[in-house]
């Protein structure tokens, strides 16, 4: 009997320790912006990071100074925070990659169920592609 | 017998483990082998800071908006307002390589603070030229870079925290005024230094 009561209490006790909070959210209906949406093609070496940050979508536009802006949909599926690294490379018309500080692996977090947006920014007008990296936090 | 073979393995066993190498081994910079500490800014932090300031510079376009591009940057002021004695060109050195590699602006090296050329030799020699030809060849910088790096400490128990706030300004030379402002942030939490994240 008295297992059964300290086994769920346990376990309510290790949801609170692991902090399950999730974000709550609200948005205009009808939208005045046009996301513009590319096809992408994803190549997933780890899974589990893909089972917990998917990604949703991604659009592209240009900068005023004709630079390549990307943005990457993100979304937490599970109910925690989830800590990643994202890099972006680049890529000119011969296919050649670009190194700049553009190309930093960056650290990022999200929350549970949260949908976050990321972006790069071309490092210059030669850009035409372009590829970004996850890596679990460790 | 049994525990001479045991012992033998257990004396063997560090060896197999660590090998006959030392551990030091090369990283990648800003990568996640990088070592983290809560009380000091890491290489990682500037990269951090750079790409966000680059990202935000180049993609405001407010380099373009100039008569004849690409436009001319003149290092200001960038203040240290952390705790550490940091060299800010850590910062400013990977904007000016990102900037250049844009082909949106160049910075100029003949022009400083207080009249402080970064590189002496090519004022001389710039000088020079102008008096030779008796032309002014020097073109005035469009813009100035200046800026500010900002340490926030806090502490609870154990358990430390950092925030440092990289602050810069884009001043067009003509108006005085601001045309681009960018702010990155970077929060360290933790008890002690640790490797990646």
């Amino acid at each position: 009997m008295k297992t059964r009561i300290l086994l769920p209490l346990a376990g309510i006790g290790l949801l609170a320790l692991t902090g399950c909070t999730t974000v709550n959210t609200v948005e205009n209906a009808d939208k005045q912006g046009q996301r513009q949406m590319i096809t992408d093609q994803r190549a997933i070496t780890d899974a589990s990071l893909g089972r917990k940050v998917s990604i949703v979508g991604v659009n592209q536009s240009m900068t005023p100074g004709g630079l390549l802006k990307v943005q990457v949909e993100l979304e937490n599926r599970t109910r925690s925070l989830q800590r990643f690294n994202y890099r972006f490379e680049w890529f000119d018309a011969n296919g050649m990659q670009v190194t700049t500080v553009a190309s930093a692996l960056l650290p990022d977090q999200i929350e549970g169920k949260e949908s976050k947006f990321i972006f790069g920014v071309a490092p210059n007008p030669n850009c035409k592609d372009f590829r970004v990296k996850f890596i679990e936090a460790q | 017998m049994k525990s001479k073979i045991i012992f033998s393995l257990l004396a063997a066993l560090p060896f197999v483990i660590g090998g006959c190498a030392t551990n030091a081994h090369y990283v990648e910079t800003g990568g996640r082998e990088n070592v983290v500490s809560v009380n000091q800014i890491n290489i990682q932090d500037y990269i951090q800071a750079a790409n966000a300031a680059v990202n935000d510079l180049l993609a405001s376009g407010a380099l373009d908006r100039v008569a004849t591009p690409p436009a001319v940057l003149a290092i200001s002021r960038i203040v240290n307002n952390t705790g550490q004695q940091i060299d800010t060109d850590l910062l400013v050195k990977k904007i000016r390589v990102a900037v250049l590699n844009s082909g949106k602006a160049q910075t100029t090296t003949t022009m400083g603070l207080g009249g402080t050329a970064e590189d002496p030799m090519a004022k001389g020699l710039q000088q020079e030229n102008e008096f030779k030809s008796d032309q002014k060849a020097t073109r005035t910088p469009d813009f100035t870079l200046s800026g500010k790096i900002i340490e926030t400490t806090a502490r609870a128990g154990s358990t430390r925290q950092s925030t440092y706030s990289f602050q810069l300004s884009l001043t067009d030379s003509k108006t005085g005024l601001a045309v681009w402002e960018g702010e990155k942030e970077i929060t360290k939490q933790g008890t002690r230094p640790s490797v990646g994240f």
